[in-house]
């Protein structure tokens, strides 16, 4: 009998089947071996929770051998994780390009050597920034897909077959969350490069304000709320760049800011250290100053 | 078309099919589980939904009552034979494969004691459980099961019985026995083998 079912079933068989290729078993903590996607030849993106040490961590790939793995980096701000293969043997992940809610997706598993593990849901949410434990993530994707025990640092596969994003029930008990392709492959290569993420800093305090009328129709866009600015560290970015108490924050390298999450989510990448455009509100009127964003220790 | 429209009547040919083998079976004060005719005459479900009973009420779809006797069981892969008076009802085709991770699968059974309700999800894994002789295919699958499903079926997009649903762990898993086990249980058994695929 051929169907639609039919059809869809074996559709979304060989979307795991492809998927699981790249999806490998991380052992790297104490009890329950947790799940990777190789995003290069030699290097394996994880849930950082899931690495509890940084040596000795095995990873067993699709096809069952196993290959050690050193710590390249971690981030615990978004909860990933780059191990380094010892040789070059996994098969990379294609990432999924084109998100939208409502998407069938699978979110896929290797927690031990029986093969992968695989469940159904939709994209239920799209969102960001939001605040985690130890950080923030500029972007997240939220699923009904059930994350099995080891399912964390696994896939969230589209019906083709590619990673929408790696999950992860990290962020705390019932916050489980996807962390989009895009940015853990960007996150993924910062950490295989440097170790670690830098993060920015300006040395101000801020409170979140409504923007008065008046000065709302000189700043001539949508945005109702802004940082105003309530302290400024004597000789910091801020200092320097020429912000003062009293000024509203508004915009950071371009993009509004409305809130602490997106002056938070704005202030990594290439951003940091270099001299970025801050628009602030002065006495009602717009003004632009240049500040070089401080490394945060 | 849109999809719905497309796959409405996939659905409809799907649920028909199904129906037509589907027995719900009491066992005494213990409330109602699910079974499937798997042979003229004869009713598959699990051996901890007939308990310690020789004797249960087996209603089919059309809602005529039997009395099932029970015939054969092995309560280490949980699976129990009834046998009913024959009456020339369809029974249901077995696959003869084990099913891929990622396939669709649907439950068919008796949740809470309603009737006929369909559950819809994909397949985990196939593991492999030691039991005390010998190691046992289980169907692992994301469907969220309740009592009275047990002794249904579980089933791949052409609706063919890939396991018996078995045990239902905290809500999110549920495990099937596989086909491939049924099909040595009934072998045992003395049905003919005509009905798998």
């Amino acid at each position: 009998m051929s169907n639609l079912l039919v059809e869809l079933s074996t559709a979304m068989a060989d979307a795991a089947e492809k998927a699981s290729l790249s999806t490998v078993m991380v052992d790297a903590r104490r009890r329950m071996s947790a799940s990777g996607i190789a995003f290069a030849g030699d290097l394996i993106l994880t849930a950082h929770h899931v690495v509890e040490r940084d040596e000795g961590i095995k990873i067993t790939l699709a096809d069952g051998s196993e290959v050690a793995a050193s710590l390249a980096g971690r981030d615990p701000g978004s909860d990933l994780a780059v191990l380094k293969l010892e040789r070059a043997a996994a098969d990379p992940a294609e990432a999924a390009v084109g998100v939208k809610i409502g998407q069938l997706v699978l979110a896929l598993g290797r927690p031990s050597r029986d093969g992968f593990e695989a469940s159904l849901g939709v994209i239920s949410a799209v969102g960001g920034p939001v605040r985690t434990p130890h950080g923030s993530l500029e972007k997240y994707i939220r699923t009904d897909a059930i994350l099995y025990p080891g399912f964390s640092g696994g896939p969230l596969v589209n019906a083709e077959g590619k990673v929408a994003g790696l999950n992860t029930s990290g962020f705390g008990p019932g916050a489980v969350l996807t962390i989009p392709a895009e940015i853990a492959w960007k996150i993924g290569a910062q950490l295989a490069e440097h170790g670690s993420i830098t993060r920015g800093y300006l040395g101000i305090r801020s409170q979140p304000v409504e923007i008065p009328p008046a000065a709302l129709k000189t700043l001539a866009r949508e945005q109702k709320v802004g940082l105003l600015i309530i302290s400024v560290e004597s000789g910091s970015p801020a200092d320097v760049g020429g912000l003062i108490v009293g000024d509203i924050l508004v915009g950071f390298d371009g993009q509004p800011v409305a809130d602490h999450e997106d002056l938070f989510a704005r202030l990594t990448g290439d951003v940091v250290g270099k001299s970025t455009a801050v628009e602030v509100l002065r006495g009602g009127q717009p003004s632009v100053l240049q500040v070089k964003t401080g490394v945060r220790r | 078309m849109n999809l719905s429209d497309r796959f409405a009547p996939a659905l409809d040919e799907l649920l028909g099919k199904i129906c037509q083998f589907m027995a719900v079976i009491y066992s005494g004060r213990h409330g109602a589980g699910a079974g499937i005719l798997a042979g003229d005459g004869l009713v598959l479900t699990n051996a901890h939904v007939v308990r310690h009973n020789r004797i249960l009420r087996v209603v089919l779809d059309d809602d005529r009552e039997y009395d099932g006797k029970l015939i054969a069981q092995n309560p280490e892969i949980d699976l129990a034979l009834l046998r009913i008076p024959k009456n020339g009802y369809h029974t249901a085709m077995f696959s003869g494969n084990l099913p891929r991770p990622g396939e669709i699968v649907f439950a068919f059974g008796h949740p809470w004691g309603m009737r006929n309700i369909l559950t819809a999800g994909v397949l985990s894994s196939v593991a492999l459980a030691k039991t005390l002789k010998r190691s046992v295919a289980l169907l692992r699958s994301d469907l969220q099961l309740a009592p009275g499903n047990s002794g249904g079926p579980l089933l791949n997009a052409a609706g063919e019985v890939i396991g018996l649903n078995a045990m239902i762990f905290g809500g999110d898993q549920s495990v099937a026995i596989a086909s491939t086990e049924i099909r040595a249980f009934l072998h045992n058994a003395g049905v003919p083998q005509e009905i798998f695929l």
